[in-house]
């Protein structure tokens, strides 16, 4: 036995007594630190949810590397994926669209079946939508810019939601992600969704022959939102409503709910740092305009045509000081903007039905797409 | 607590059924089969991809616990230890995954206060240092190129592969497949070495058996037992639809649907109309949509392909289709990557090939075997294949060039050959099955085992004589797609898709003769699943929910393919895939490979339920002191 194996023979050791440990402190005897995070944890959500998200934030630490590389073929093989689906299932169906092949950028489009057959045949798929006015909605997935794709199975989920929820049809953009793929490919990616999205003439609203678009997206895919919506205002593009979930911002300062909650509800600032130092191009800090929108770099909105918000902070969000910051930069600037404020609601909140926070959000959100009738 | 939000759940509108539709016989026993599946489980979290009984969620998150307090309490370098030393399995299950994760920190066996105590101190130098327990992927890595230097050559601009750390388990070393087949013909050999005794060389057997006919086509529809419930997924992918693309889809669509009602006039019509449309397109929609007119054509005209096929212009074909693309190299991979898990251990193996053609799949393994720690095993290969027309003793040529390499590469071989017409002629007793524990079977079948579904009985025959070969591992790659429904119209349009997509793939990736001969190739499958009918429809795949359905009714177990079998996936991907939109998917423990997430074939891996073989043996400087 080499000195190594003997090291590692005695760290796995330690473990065991470690788990020993805490095996017999949870039955009643004096709780270390971090159990009273957990237990706090477990009292705000669900027990599934809370197996669910401490499922994903345990994957994601063995993913991110210390040195700032990430082991993306392990995170493929653990990310659960769903196939597009050309057959109804609870009134959606789905199809993967090729929209560049440069990049090998990918669209799941969801559409809500007619109901006439069970099957669609092909060229259905693109069959022009029927009502006076139809909202696409132009989805993008979170994942801190690192992880998930159009295809994991929690975001296709979501999106099959909010076609029944908004009667839309949703366009879930697979773009590049970091850190392979740094600024400004995700944003480059949607800009190439949403002008794609608005030449489709089988997305044409019948009541004025235009596409009716928003922009949704949660963690990531709300940063995401906002800066192609940005890309939109100088291009003549239409963007109806930006619908910001849990979006994903950050600063160089530290902010006191980033201080407050920092470790206690899933989420790391250490894990948050790590993801910005992956997106971001290298050499620059937190407050790059891309991660922080309205800091010292940002750029004013005032004056210019940006879309109305509707922002979801959940309230055990550790970023939750950016996100209202966020929303203050709009109002300051003259921008709509709605904010729905959750409370007792953490990140991931809206990944399972089994909430309250769930509901009312989604209540909010086809409200919003709705009133541009 | 649930609020009552009928109108948000995807699948609790009343007027949508789970299945779509609600008429058909085919829809309630996909009911049946949810219902009976559900057993238990966390619905929110099965429609996530994760199976956990509600009643293991307590202990679930309790392990959950453990492992975050165990993060917690390592600096940065212990956490990635998890990901280099450990293959991971199967994610949807769990509870069993994060019990394996906890189990890769701690021996499992070891208390330091359990009544063992004594011996505590020797059991766990036997569990850290046995290299199951470690689970390091070393062992079981199949060997290819050195993927760092090649990272660089493939770089490409704006996008990197990603890093990989200096870690060795991952080095590649030889290239799959290629090692002894050049594409000019096939050199004589001469038999110098017969007495050799380590290269044990028997001469081919013929089996007999019953030939085809060519039965009406427009005969009925085959009996029930072809067909299995099919699953409800339909994956589409659309690439670039232009205008005429669109025209020319309906027009196909059109005319199968006329064929479908037997409306032949229409059908004839519109087929000439196909033909027009085809030739202002560009690329794979083109060709594939001239394949479709061409075997709709045949099925109108009743001009029936000849069937079966020459076999050496079919040999010469597949040698192509291997090179232009990465299907069959991935299928060979990933079935070996499995085989040489089952073998680990094992002193003495045999693989029994069902689909041998020129024995492309087999360089790699005996190269991985010849470099494993401890020595290769000797190595048997029984190679099954159908008779060639001009008597050529094609699968013994193909033997000899295995058995000079296995010279070369110091493993002891031996082989036979096997003509058969049909997998179903084979028997057991046919093949010289040594006793389990003396020797180690693994049975392979690539794109073969669909062509039993053509005849009644077929399939299950070979199921029960692969169980009677007590295998250790059957590893079986199948194209990933339903062409097997009973409704012509649905093959019609699945295939339409499928072939599309793989065509799509080929266009990126392939060129000059690899690709125009792996066009031919499919073109004859797309035939075959379009024109024909009865005993000569041999296409006739069927998804991996289906096959699974027939092997685990057949009495077979999933084998899960782990972390390190995909992630060597993705790196035979990226050396030979010439187009970006290859990926590898992880599913059931099944590994698909896509373009443009349509997954397009599917390796899995089973064992019989019932069978366990005999444990490999310790090593012996650690025999257990009790």
């Amino acid at each position: 036995m080499s000195c190594c194996e003997l090291g590692l023979f005695f760290k796995r050791f330690c473990f065991k007594l470690l788990r020993f440990a805490f095996k017999s402190s949870k039955k009643g005897e004096m709780a270390a630190s971090n159990e009273i995070n957990l237990n706090d944890c477990k009292m705000v959500v669900p027990l599934n949810t809370w197996v669910l998200i401490s499922n994903f934030k345990l994957a994601y630490n063995i993913l991110r590397r210390p040195d700032g590389t990430f082991n993306r073929h392990l995170a493929e093989f653990l990310d659960r994926r769903v196939p597009a689906n050309a057959n109804p299932v609870g009134g959606v169906f789905s199809f993967d669209f090729l929209i560049d092949r440069g990049t090998g950028l990918l669209s799941r489009v969801y559409r809500p079946a007619t109901g006439e057959e069970p099957q669609l045949n092909i060229v259905d798929l693109e069959k022009p939508v029927t009502a006076d006015v139809v909202p696409v909605i132009i989805f993008f997935h979170g994942g801190s810019f690192a992880h998930s794709s159009a295809n994991s199975a929690i975001y296709d989920h979501l999106c099959r939601i909010l076609v029944g929820n908004c009667k839309a049809v949703v366009v879930s953009v697979n773009y590049r992600r970091a850190p392979e793929n740094r600024y400004p490919c995700a944003y480059d990616d949607g800009w190439t969704a949403l002008k794609w999205v608005n030449s489709r003439s089988w997305l044409k609203s019948r009541k004025d022959s235009k596409v009716h678009i928003y922009l949704a997206g949660d963690s990531s895919g709300g940063n995401i939102v906002h800066h192609v919506a940005l890309r939109a205002v100088e291009s003549g593009i239409d963007v109806l409503g930006n619908i910001l979930l849990n979006p994903m911002f950050g600063g160089q300062e530290r902010t006191e709910s980033e201080k407050r909650l920092d470790g206690k509800y899933f989420v790391t600032l250490r894990d948050r740092d790590w993801y910005w130092r992956a997106f971001l191009p290298e050499g620059t800090d937190r407050d790059h305009p891309a991660c922080n929108p309205f800091g010292p770099n940002g750029r004013s909105l005032e004056g210019i045509k940006f879309p109305k918000s509707l922002v979801v902070v959940a309230g055990l969000d550790l970023i939750q000081d950016w996100q209202l910051a966020y929303v203050e930069g709009l109002k300051k600037a003259g921008q709509e903007v709605k904010l729905l404020y959750l409370e007792q609601a953490t990140i991931g909140f809206y990944l399972l039905p089994n909430n309250d926070h769930f509901h009312v959000v989604m209540d909010e959100i086809s409200k919003f797409v709705s009133s541009d009738c | 607590m649930k609020r009552d939000h009928n109108h948000l759940q995807p699948n609790s509108d009343p007027s949508y059924s789970l299945c779509g539709s609600s008429s058909t016989g085919k829809a309630k026993l996909w009911e049946e089969e949810a219902a009976e599946q559900d057993c238990g489980m966390d619905e929110d979290l099965a429609v996530l991809g994760y199976k956990v009984k509600t009643s293991d969620m307590v202990e679930v998150a309790q392990k959950l616990e453990q492992l975050d307090e165990i993060m917690c309490s390592v600096q940065d370098d212990g956490i990635s230890h998890l990901a280099f030393e450990t293959v991971h399995y199967n994610p949807s299950d769990m509870s069993t995954y994060l019990e394996s994760m906890l189990s890769e920190l701690i021996p499992p066996t070891f208390d330091p206060f359990g009544p063992s105590g004594t011996t505590a101190v020797a059991a766990p130098l036997t569990g850290a240092l046995d290299d199951s327990f470690l689970g390091t992927a070393e062992s079981s890595t199949l060997t290819t190129l050195d993927f760092e230097s090649n990272n660089r050559k493939h770089k490409k601009s704006g996008k990197q592969i990603f890093e990989e750390s200096s870690c060795s388990d991952y080095d590649l070393k030889a290239i799959p497949g290629k090692a002894i087949y050049s594409q000019s013909s096939q050199t004589q050999i001469h038999d110098s070495s017969s007495t050799s005794t380590h290269n044990n060389f028997k001469s081919e057997k013929r089996l007999k058996s019953t030939s085809g006919s060519h039965s009406d086509i427009f005969s009925p529809p085959p009996p029930a037992s072809y067909g299995i419930p099919t699953d409800s997924i339909r994956p589409v992918v659309l690439v670039d639809s232009q205008e005429n693309g669109i025209r020319l889809v309906h027009a196909l669509m059109a005319c199968a649907e006329g064929v479908q009602q037997n409306n032949l006039n229409l059908a004839e019509a519109l087929v000439r109309q196909i033909g027009f449309l085809a030739i202002s397109q560009a690329g794979a929609m083109r060709k594939v949509a001239t394949y479709f007119a061409e075997a709709l054509a045949r099925r109108i005209y009743r001009l029936y392909p000849q069937n079966p096929l020459d076999h050496s212009l079919s040999d010469v074909l597949h040698i192509h289709f291997y090179e232009a693309c990465p299907y069959l190299k991935f299928a060979h991979f990933t079935a070996n990557q499995a085989i040489l898990e089952a073998f680990e251990g094992k002193k003495r193996v045999h693989v029994i090939d069902f689909s041998m053609n020129q024995g492309m799949q087999w360089p790699a393994l005996m190269q991985a075997l010849a470099l494993r720690a401890g020595g290769p095993p000797a190595f048997r290969l029984t190679g099954i294949g159908p008779p060639s027309h001009d008597n050529s003793d094609h699968l013994q040529e193909v033997g000899w060039k295995l058995a000079q390499l296995a010279e070369t590469i110091h493993v002891e071989f031996e082989y036979r050959g096997f003509v058969a017409n049909s997998l179903a002629d084979l028997d057991a007793s046919m093949l010289d099955l040594r006793p389990s524990e003396v020797e180690a079977v693994a049975v392979n079948s690539v794109f073969e085992l669909h062509k039993l579904l053509a005849r009644p009985g077929g399939i299950d025959k070979v199921f029960s004589v692969v169980e009677q070969m007590k295998p250790e591992i059957v590893t079986i790659v199948e194209q990933e797609a339903n062409h097997n429904g009973p409704v012509f119209l649905d093959r019609f349009t699945e295939s339409l898709h499928y072939y599309s997509t793989l065509f799509d793939s080929l266009e990126g990736s392939a060129s000059g003769q690899d690709k125009v001969m792996s066009e031919v190739y499919l073109g004859k499958q797309i035939c075959n699943v379009v024109a024909c009918e009865g005993v000569d429809r041999t296409e006739r795949h069927e998804s991996s929910t289906q096959w699974r359905n027939r092997l685990v009714s057949a009495g077979f177990s999933p084998v899960h393919l782990g972390s390190n079998a995909f992630k060597q996936a993705g790196m035979l991907l990226a050396l030979f895939a010439g187009g970006d939109g290859y990926g590898v998917e992880e599913s059931s423990g099944c590994l698909m490979l896509g373009w443009h997430k349509r997954p397009l074939i599917t390796t899995s891996a089973w064992k019989a339920a019932n069978y366990s073989s005999s444990p490999p043996p310790l090593p012996t400087e650690f025999r257990r002191v009790d």
